[in-house]
């Protein structure tokens, strides 16, 4: 079988970036493309696991092709068509496009063709061929259920941290983290960071050994604390990217002349012909769109439906029940948001600069603020310091680096 | 595991127009020119001959082009009249094989493609390629030169049972198992063969009973649980295959010929006794015992009748519980393989030296039609050369209950 773990210099020089569209833009088109697959999915009542098979094979299959060569939203389309195939979920495939189109705009649907059903089809064969036929893939959502399942602990807490991972596994897919690693070390890393915000501290654990560190050491091995904060941060990146503009639409704005190969230029710098303002005050994109407006409310919507996804994950055995009326699927949507400082758990000093290699910042132990009142899955823009936005913001609790 | 180190291979350069997409001629000399790093072309083998009709498509033998001029079989995965694209039956197929590693489960190296040219519109074929096997048993069967000994049977047997307890531990039903689905080399390893129906065993959520389709199994094989219209059932269709087979290596030809899923139903109650709830607790709540018209008063004759045939008593008594109209009741091919059949004197003993007498291939595909089944009642509506109906293959998702 072949791996499909890659480092993060093959994920700079993938196809599309040998082909001319900077990693910036080629990261918001896996954002959207996987964030289409979600919401396709969800209008579709799949469930969690078809559409991340699907969001899966997206990612794999712009590891050899180009986004100028194959539009995101068809080959998305055929992603989750096959995924609903190999997952026993099948959907036919008149009525994937017919959902695709309700929710595109009439200019990205063009980009299917005269004849949407054959192009799908066509395709289809184009991705089986790049996948390998490697059909079943694995999630992190079975992970955490088995590793909450482990946990002691406040019953509700660990719900409720259950649930947020649960919401971060979501999320995670609209980034490259499955082409990083293992489900299995998304999961300990998610629900980790779950943990954190959710002031869910785990002392315990059934079959704690001396020679565990942390809980996560019965599950996975050689899992430093640099890692689990990276992977946190490639999630949490995507809240904080959501202010900048909407940029081209896919296939890349071409300008006259190919942009430079191997040179990043900074995504301001080029605003995309189509960034208006009216592009750039549409929804942004990584925001868990089914989850409303920011509501304060708690009663569960109706459209809540991803994340997560409609079919409810089996509670763990030994599972508080649902509390009445609250599904246990049905996500509180009023989870704390990240806590300001907490994130920065990492952050008690100035964050190293953003646009260099990443280097894990020196662990410290978060500072105790109180969660603002505000649900994690609408993090307000800029809740984080923008990753890579340009221009970098001046940072008023810390000098400039 | 092999690394990839860089995504793919460089991709040929694609000629930019002005426009931003790629026109349809750019995309399609893409297409034909990208080397799928991970897709090999179907042209590194050389058909040699057809050698069956697989559930989804052709079969043929080919031969390695490279060095090594091994032999494979290639099943074509037929997809000229799907609707859906990729037929979710090859890709059960496809996901199932890559699961199950194991002697006496048919090997799968790997997919093979076409080239797409303009010549097929740019849609590659597909062939799952095989190891090749020198035989089926249904081929075997029929060619009246080959004759196995009472330790020869116990050896397919038992490696027939080792093949069923490996997909069953690994919650995968095969769900048509006949004499030609079961593939033996000719050094006499027995490999069980054609997953195109097979499934995964799903965990019914609680309380609530899976539903599956009963549309499977050739109807000679099919148990009469399915032939009631079960949807929630289990291995024990499985092993209900096996003892038809088992029974059809003293027989020589399928046991009961059924024309038609009432018939067969006949033939069964004819051979093993009325389905009744005292047999069989629970069988008044499937689906068709009220619907259908069941033969009453039969009384139970398997080894009776299956005495003539195998002189063995243990063979006979293993028979007797494989053919057990209560699926709960049935052997599962755990405890099949504890019987005293495989324990006692002659013990199984190797195929290789028995099959060394025969160079030729032997497949059902390319045998004479055998004989109608010994075991036919005499009453029962005489026909020509029966022909089993297949499990359904056809025509869309609304058809297909999964």
């Amino acid at each position: 079988m072949p791996y499909w773990y890659y480092d993060k210099k093959d994920l700079q020089n993938t196809p599309s970036f040998r082909d001319g569209i900077n990693n910036e833009t080629e990261n918001r088109y896996r954002k959207e493309g996987a964030r289409f697959i979600i919401d396709t999915g969800s209008k579709m009542d799949l469930g969690y696991n078809t559409v991340a098979t699907g969001v899966v094979y997206f990612h794999r299959f712009y590891m050899f092709h180009s986004f100028r060569t194959f539009p995101r939203y068809i080959t998305a389309c055929c992603c989750l068509f096959l995924a609903g195939k190999v997952e026993e979920t099948p959907k036919k495939c008149k009525d994937i496009i017919k959902v695709a189109k309700s929710l595109l705009t009439e200019e990205k649907f063009g980009s299917f063709g005269e004849d949407p059903k054959e192009e799908v089809m066509t395709l289809e064969r184009i991705l089986l061929q790049t996948i390998k036929f490697d059909l079943q893939v694995e999630h992190p959502y079975g992970y955490l259920l088995k590793y909450a399942k482990c946990l002691k602990g406040d019953k509700a807490k660990l719900q409720k941290m259950v649930q947020m991972a649960w919401t971060f596994v979501n999320d995670s897919l609209c980034t490259t983290l499955c082409l990083q690693w293992e489900p299995e070390v998304i999961a300990v890393a998610l629900m980790f960071l779950a943990g954190k915000l959710s002031k869910f501290e785990v002392v315990d654990w059934n079959g704690r050994t001396p020679k565990h560190n942390a809980w996560w050491d019965m599950f996975v091995e050689d899992v430093t604390m640099e890692l689990l904060e990276d992977i946190c941060h490639q999630v949490l990146d995507l809240y904080s990217l959501q202010a900048q503009p909407a940029g081209a639409e896919s296939p890349p704005g071409a300008p006259a002349s190919k942009p430079p190969k191997n040179e990043k230029k900074p995504p301001s710098g080029t605003p995309p012909a189509s960034a208006s303002p009216i592009a750039a005050a549409k929804p942004p994109v990584v925001t868990p769109i089914k989850n409303g407006e920011p509501k304060l409310e708690p009663k569960p919507s109706p459209r809540y439906a991803f994340p997560p996804f409609p079919a409810p994950p089996p509670p763990p055995a030994g599972f508080a029940a649902p509390p009445p009326g609250e599904p246990w699927h049905v996500p509180p949507p009023r989870l704390p948001p990240p806590p300001r400082m907490s994130l920065p758990l990492v952050y008690a000093e100035p964050p190293p600069a953003r646009f260099g290699a990443r280097v894990p910042p020196p662990r410290v132990p978060p500072p105790p603020v109180p969660p603002p009142p505000l649900p994690v899955s609408v993090p307000p823009p800029n809740y984080f310091p923008p990753a890579r936005g340009p221009p970098p913001p001046l940072r008023p609790y810390y000098p400039p680096p | 595991m092999q690394g990839v180190s860089a995504p793919g291979g460089q991709p040929p350069q694609v000629i930019s127009t002005s426009s931003t997409i790629l026109n349809m001629r750019e995309k399609e000399k893409y297409v034909e020119d990208f080397d799928f790093p991970f897709c090999d072309e179907s042209s590194k083998y050389e058909k040699v001959a057809k050698i069956g009709q697989g559930t989804f498509g052709e079969v043929f033998k080919a031969r390695a082009r490279n060095s090594s001029k091994k032999f494979v079989a290639m099943k074509k995965v037929l997809m000229d009249n799907e609707k859906e694209g990729f037929p979710i039956t090859a890709l059960r197929e496809i996901r199932i094989l890559q699961r199950l590693k194991h002697e006496n489960v048919v090997n799968l190296i790997e997919i093979c493609r076409t080239k797409a040219t303009l010549h097929n519109k740019y849609r590659s074929t597909f062939y799952l390629v095989f190891d090749f096997c020198e035989h089926d048993l249904a081929g075997l069967l029929s060619n009246v030169n080959v004759k196995f000994s009472l330790g020869e049977i116990k050896k397919v047997m038992q490696q027939l049972l080792n093949g069923l307890y490996y997909i069953h531990s690994n919650k995968i039903l095969h769900r048509d198992m006949k004499a030609a689905n079961v593939l033996i080399t000719k050094n006499g390893i027995l490999k069980l063969a054609d997953f195109g129906l097979a499934r995964a065993i799903s965990v019914a959520k609680s309380g609530q009973a899976n539903k599956y389709t009963n549309r499977v199994v050739t109807l000679w094989y099919r148990p009469p649980e399915l032939l009631l219209g079960d949807r929630n059932y289990g291995p024990p269709v499985d092993m209900w295959g096996a003892g038809c087979i088992m029974a059809e290596m003293w027989t020589r030809s399928p046991i009961m010929q059924g024309p038609t899923e009432q018939q067969q139903l006949i033939l069964i109650s004819q051979l093993c006794g009325s389905c009744t709830p005292d047999v069989w607790p629970g069988v008044e709540s499937l689906d068709l015992y009220n619907k259908m018209e069941l033969p009453k008063g039969q009384k139970r004759k398997v080894k009776e009748r299956l005495k003539h045939y195998v002189k063995d008593p243990y063979g006979c008594d293993l028979l007797d519980k494989l053919l057990q109209l209560d699926p709960a009741k049935r052997y599962d091919a755990d405890t099949a393989l504890n019987h005293d059949f495989f324990w006692t004197d002659p013990m199984p003993c190797d195929l290789a030296s028995m099959l060394a007498q025969h160079t030729q291939s032997m497949f059902e595909y390319l045998a004479p039609p055998r004989r109608p089944g010994h075991l036919r009642h005499h009453h029962h509506v005489a026909g020509a050369q029966p022909k089993p109906a297949q499990p359904v293959q056809d025509s869309g998702y609304q058809d297909r209950v999964f």
